[in-house]
């Protein structure tokens, strides 16, 4: 295991991408996380997954426990606004009757079911049933209003007419079939909730494995592998031919560009910290005076 | 010369109670009293005053060794008194979760008694066995109640959520695995049971039973009339200290009043007589099963368990994961009083609640298991010597939380002030 304070313990990190065409068609990048859990869920690695699904809204997400390959696979794809799949980790142990529950979520979403682990209150046989957690990685999340801004104001169209959305580049695709807006990233500050202002984690550093198209070419994505579970979950995949993997890019569109904003996260949030403690608000984290690395995500 | 010989507090049971014996020359008990020492908290007088979707969440909390027999009886009293019709479904969901607590309660109360009767070479499997029995068993809880402990999902006019296809079948599945475990248990158990050598006649007495049903319960088989509820002192000490001859001995009156005093739990009277309640009583009233006394006690307790597991198998195929498991109802009060009989593992168990007119609840009251059953205990342990007493109490399975009441004396004269009563 190798200790790293900017993209948190890992054993390896990797470019990989989908095989399945169907999965790739949907996928925001390479398809890793549908195509992971597919592959768990038919390996009885695990019986049933809390994905988002769609809501009543158009881009709205909604938890759902998917226990199909066809609802994983109706789910794919990023939606940039919060879903709270762990609200329905206490339902699938229960009337969902999942023993083996795979799991998908943000850098905070991770923190959240590791501190359920460490601290089960109110979750009497529940978190022994959670057997894998997906990271993904995540620089902030917006509320769906600001979503609905960005779309309505900026692209100047409704949400049931975008087909994707995207932050690559230091911008914000929106895509409708007959055209794209791009908007700066910049632009979307303030929109974020407000959360996001403190959190020191780009790249699920808790997670089993965690994944995003940052550091890898189009259409591809970089995962890291983490605990032994994900390790050995991904090892498996690649040999079963259900991920194809490609030499990462260790130059500066590839783990430095990662680096760079996993460590850009960290520094500009433990700012936001520092100032929270400095004025007595109560925030999680500690002060950078008193961490002996400021990177380090506590 | 007899002498009085007190056990307290009792071992092996949940709650606190003493046990106070006279006995004769020859150390049989002549007089036994049983009665409850834990202390009061409150919880009918609690909900007073409440919203009624309040009333099963608190009142579960009277007890975390059998709470879904507490929160199915107080929806139970709730629907009864809104007049709520809840769902077909919903009601085999309520039975279900009960027969699956059945299993898992008479399991624990298996691990209680194991040093009485489970020979030591035996013991680590027959644990292990009552482990597996009792996994299984709350996995069922879990699912249907939401929470094995404190049932979240058992809701005031149904089920908060039905069961999905797969866990029905997940269901059946881990039932049928582990019917014959529990097949097995309780033929291994009723062997020990067998084995013991009791007195022939030990905890037998002549009360009648009281069973409202086999599986789940019933208000139509229990009528309020006949139910008198009485007070602690005038059930332990009336008798002795109305009498000023020299009937009884100074001594015995003594005990009696201080017993009457310190009796945290009214004697509730089925047609003026204390009952038994309980696996027995409900064997005897639906199930053929007629033999008395302690080792009958433990046999009809470990054959409940196959019954109960056979009555979920039953039940669970006449789940239908896409029905409606939630009555529509608007929750307005009736000023009617509701009645929820549930049989849970230790007996018959009544909640009666009022919501009043504007929607909250105006009366609230319990009569829990144990506390039918403590009268009766007392009174099994007579005939017999007092070194069998622990055993013939045990065989009750009494849980002493639910049954606390509190008595209220007097500061100065210390006298027992009979019509002021804190419930429970």
């Amino acid at each position: 295991m190798i200790q790293d304070s900017v993209l948190g313990p890992h054993q390896e990190i990797l470019t990989a991408r989908a095989t399945d065409k169907k999965i790739l068609k949907n996928a925001q990048d390479g398809g890793i996380v549908t195509a992971l859990l597919v592959y768990a869920l038919e390996k009885n690695i695990i019986d049933g997954t809390i994905v988002a699904g769609d809501g009543n809204e158009p881009w709205k997400p909604e938890p759902i426990v998917a226990t199909t390959k066809k609802e994983i696979l109706k789910s794919s794809g990023t939606k940039y606004t919060m879903c709270p799949n762990l609200a329905m980790i206490k339902e699938a142990t229960r009337s969902y009757g999942l023993e083996k529950i795979g799991t998908v979520g943000t850098p905070c979403q991770v923190m959240g079911i590791r501190k359920m682990q460490t601290y089960p209150m109110g979750l009497r046989h529940v978190t022994d049933k959670i057997a894998l957690i997906a990271g993904i990685y995540c620089m902030e999340n917006f509320p769906y209003d600001s979503l609905k801004a960005f779309i309505q104001d900026k692209a100047e169209t409704v949400p049931s007419k975008v087909v994707k959305m995207d932050i690559s580049k230091g911008k914000l695709f929106i895509r409708t079939s007959d055209n794209e807006t791009a908007i700066p990233i910049k632009e979307t500050h303030g929109y974020e909730q407000s959360g996001c202002q403190y959190c020191m984690d780009y790249v699920a550093e808790l997670s089993d494995f965690s994944c995003g198209s940052v550091g890898a070419k189009e259409g591809w994505s970089t995962i890291i592998k983490r605990t032994d579970t994900g390790a050995s979950l991904i090892d498996n995949a690649v040999e079963d031919g259900v991920l194809e993997v490609v030499e990462t890019n260790e130059g500066k569109f590839g783990l430095e560009m990662l680096r760079k904003l996993a460590t850009n996260k960290k520094k500009k949030r433990q700012k936001n910290i520092d100032k929270a403690l400095d004025i007595g608000l109560e925030v999680p984290f500690t002060k950078s005076d008193l961490k002996e690395d400021i990177l380090e995500n506590r | 010369m007899s002498k009085t010989i007190t056990i307290s507090p009792t071992s092996r049971q949940e709650g606190h109670a003493t046990l106070s014996l006279e006995v004769d020359d020859e150390g049989i008990v002549t007089t036994g009293r049983y009665y409850s020492i834990t202390p009061v908290r409150g919880i009918e007088k609690m909900v007073i005053g409440k919203r009624p979707e309040s009333a099963p969440v608190i009142v579960q909390r009277i007890c975390g060794v059998c709470p879904v027999t507490h929160t199915l009886a107080s929806v139970e009293a709730i629907d009864d008194s809104l007049k709520i019709e809840i769902p077909k479904t919903a009601q085999i969901l309520r039975e279900m979760c009960l027969n699956a607590h059945m299993v898992n309660s008479h399991a624990i109360h298996h691990f209680l008694v194991a040093p009485d009767f489970v020979p030591s070479e035996d013991y680590k499997q027959v644990v292990k066995n009552i482990s597996e029995i009792r996994k299984q068993a709350q996995f069922v809880e879990d699912v249907i109640g939401g929470e094995g402990i404190h049932p979240s999902d058992i809701r005031i006019g149904g089920m908060a959520h039905n069961i999905t296809k797969n866990t029905k079948n997940k269901i059946k599945t881990r039932i049928n695995g582990v019917i014959k475990l529990i097949e097995q248990h309780v033929e291994q158990m009723t062997k020990y049971v067998e084995a013991k050598e009791f007195p022939e006649d030990l905890g037998k007495h002549a009360q009648p039973v009281l069973a409202t049903s086999n599986t789940y319960g019933s208000r139509q088989n229990i009528s309020l009339s006949s139910i008198n509820e009485i007070m602690p002192n005038s059930w332990y000490a009336d008798k002795y200290t109305s009498q000023e001859d020299e009937e009884f001995a100074e001594e015995t009156k003594k005990t009696a009043k201080k017993i009457g005093k310190t009796a945290c739990s009214q004697i509730p009277l089925y047609d003026n007589t204390p009952v038994e309640t309980g696996p027995r009583a409900r064997a005897n009233k639906y199930r053929k099963f007629k033999d008395v006394g302690v080792k009958a006690q433990h046999l009809a307790r470990a054959q409940e368990m196959i019954n109960s597991a056979e009555r979920i198998l039953e039940l669970v195929d006449k789940i239908d994961p896409s029905a409606q498991t939630m009555a529509k109802f608007n929750l307005e009060g009736t000023d009617r009083l509701g009645v929820g009989v549930i049989e849970g593992p230790r007996g018959t168990n009544l909640h009666t609640a009022k919501i009043s007119s504007d929607g909250f609840i105006s009366e609230y009251n319990c009569i829990v298991p144990t506390t039918w059953n403590i009268p009766t205990m007392g009174m099994a342990t007579e005939g017999n010597h007092y070194d069998y007493a622990p055993d013939v109490i045990r065989a009750y399975d009494p849980c002493l939380s639910c049954a606390t009441h509190m008595i209220v004396v007097d500061d100065e004269s210390k006298e027992v002030l009979k019509e002021d009563m804190v419930q429970l």
